[in-house]
């Protein structure tokens, strides 16, 4: 249907431009963007799209029809490449590997990788303006005391977990026993050695010992 | 013609005198323009946003571009319009209607845009720009309220730069009979209630359902920009031709 993909964007640009909104950091990025346009060609999916940057935020739309003369840069990519792009590889080694064909003003895509997944949302802002500062202070406060109890009792278990497992039900040996285990494997291994050796040494000296066969007269 | 003999025009299903339509019109949106964009959305379930998108993806705006958005209203167009043009370029909202010209302002500034958008109170038959004034033009759910619908597409064509785009938004004719007895049961019945409630005045909706009816097809449409001297006329039929965008360039 004509419209979906018109839809999906407007949705699109929506949620960025909402998160990018609760971001401290978007403003001065936009501000160094503002008036650029980007077209991004993602090629399975067949996709292009115009990214074009103002002082709020972007606007997304469909490239089909855009000429590359209209646009500061043009990027063509595959999800494999996009997937690597936004994870944080250097666009440059993308570029040398062959994966990313960038033409224009290549620092944009640098640009716009920083601006929208480098994104630090300013929640409580957002709750302030819905619930007033104190009540948004205090529940923010209160969940970062949650998170921080959290990521406490998430070590704590974890620490309880592997006493049990390694120490009282001795499931399976721990780092110590390995090391310990380790230690009299190496003995055992000097010892053998030694043995071997000391096999050997009374073996030769055996064979010294040993008189030599007579030779018969005739 | 006699001079005791008037011409008429349509204003929705009645015919009344030509030099009545205006004002007619501009009563009506006097009375909904507080509550146009709500009724708007109400209306279309939101799905005219993506229509104007739609539209503004086809006008192929770029920065430094000059773009003339008649009977903009509350200025959903020219909002986008003034971004994608950039602190080079410049919009003209244009309305022949002072409170819907105050409304979009106030929105427009409202959003922070300022600089590059000029307000002109000015009829779309008679448009006062010089010749070959801009790169696009947009005229979104307003050609059906003119009078002289060849008039403006003249007026339109003439103040387009060579290689202009002008783009017109409207209400046309339902490619789907079912479709087509629904949204008659629609526009007739539960439109003009849902003005009532919402906006206070049945009597405008009622006028827009009937003003939709009475708009050329898109056919029709097609051949009177063709006639205003635009080429490569093209449309498209939008949520099964309840809308068509049609797009014409000055050559």
């Amino acid at each position: 249907m004509l419209v979906t993909p018109t839809l999906l964007l407007a949705g699109c640009e929506r949620t960025l431009n909402a998160l990018l909104a609760r971001d401290p950091a978007a403003p001065a990025r936009l501000a160094a963007l503002a008036g650029s346009r980007l077209l991004v060609r993602l090629e399975q999916p067949h996709l292009a799209l115009v990214i074009h940057y103002h002082y709020a935020g972007l606007d997304l739309m469909r490239g089909d029809d855009v000429d590359e003369t209209d646009v500061d840069a043009v990027v063509e990519l595959t999800p494999e490449t996009f997937s690597e792009w936004i994870s944080g590889a250097s666009i440059e080694r993308l570029m040398f590997d062959g994966k990313l064909a960038v033409r224009g003003r290549i620092h944009l895509l640098e640009a716009t990788r920083d601006l929208l997944f480098d994104l630090d949302i300013d929640w409580e802002s957002e709750l302030a303006r819905w619930l007033g500062d104190m009540p948004a202070h205090s529940l923010a406060e209160g969940l970062r005391r949650t998170a921080r109890w959290g990521l406490r009792a998430k070590d704590e278990l974890m620490q309880d977990v592997s006493e049990y497992v390694f120490e009282e039900a001795r499931l399976l040996p721990g780092p110590q026993q390995r090391s310990l285990l380790r230690e009299h494997l190496t003995e055992l291994e000097v010892a053998t050695d030694r043995l071997e050796a000391r096999l050997n040494r009374l073996q030769r000296r055996l064979e010294q010992l040993q008189p030599a066969p007579q030779e018969s007269r005739p | 013609m006699s001079p005791t003999e008037k011409r008429t025009t349509d204003f929705g299903f009645q015919e009344v005198p030509v030099d009545e339509k205006a004002s007619r019109v501009a009563d009506v949106f006097h009375s909904v323009a507080a509550r146009y964009d709500v009724m708007n959305d109400l209306m279309s379930m939101g799905i005219h946003r993506v229509w104007k998108r739609l539209t503004i993806e086809r006008a192929g705006v770029r920065p430094g571009h000059h773009v003339l958005d008649i009977a903009g209203g509350t200025g959903d167009l020219t909002l986008k319009f003034s971004r994608l043009v950039g602190p080079r370029g410049k919009v003209v909202l244009a309305d022949i209607n002072a409170s819907m010209l105050k409304v979009g302002r106030d929105k427009l500034m409202d959003n922070g845009v300022g600089g590059n958008v000029e307000y002109v109170q000015a009829n779309a038959e008679s448009l006062p720009f010089p010749d070959n004034s801009f790169d696009c033009i947009t005229i979104a759910f307003g050609l059906r309220n003119v009078t002289d619908k060849d008039a403006a597409l003249r007026s339109m064509a003439r103040v387009l730069k060579p290689g202009g785009r002008l783009l017109v938004l409207e209400f046309s004719k339902p490619n789907n009979p079912l479709l087509s007895k629904a949204y008659d049961e629609y526009s007739f019945r539960l439109l003009p209630k849902m003005g009532e409630l919402v906006a206070g005045d049945g009597d405008s909706y009622r006028y827009l359902a009937e003003s939709i009816r009475m708009h050329p097809d898109q056919e029709t449409l097609k051949a009177m920009m063709e006639e205003a001297g635009l080429e490569r006329v093209e449309y498209t039929n939008l949520t099964c031709g309840i809308v068509a965008l049609h797009r014409g360039i000055k050559l």
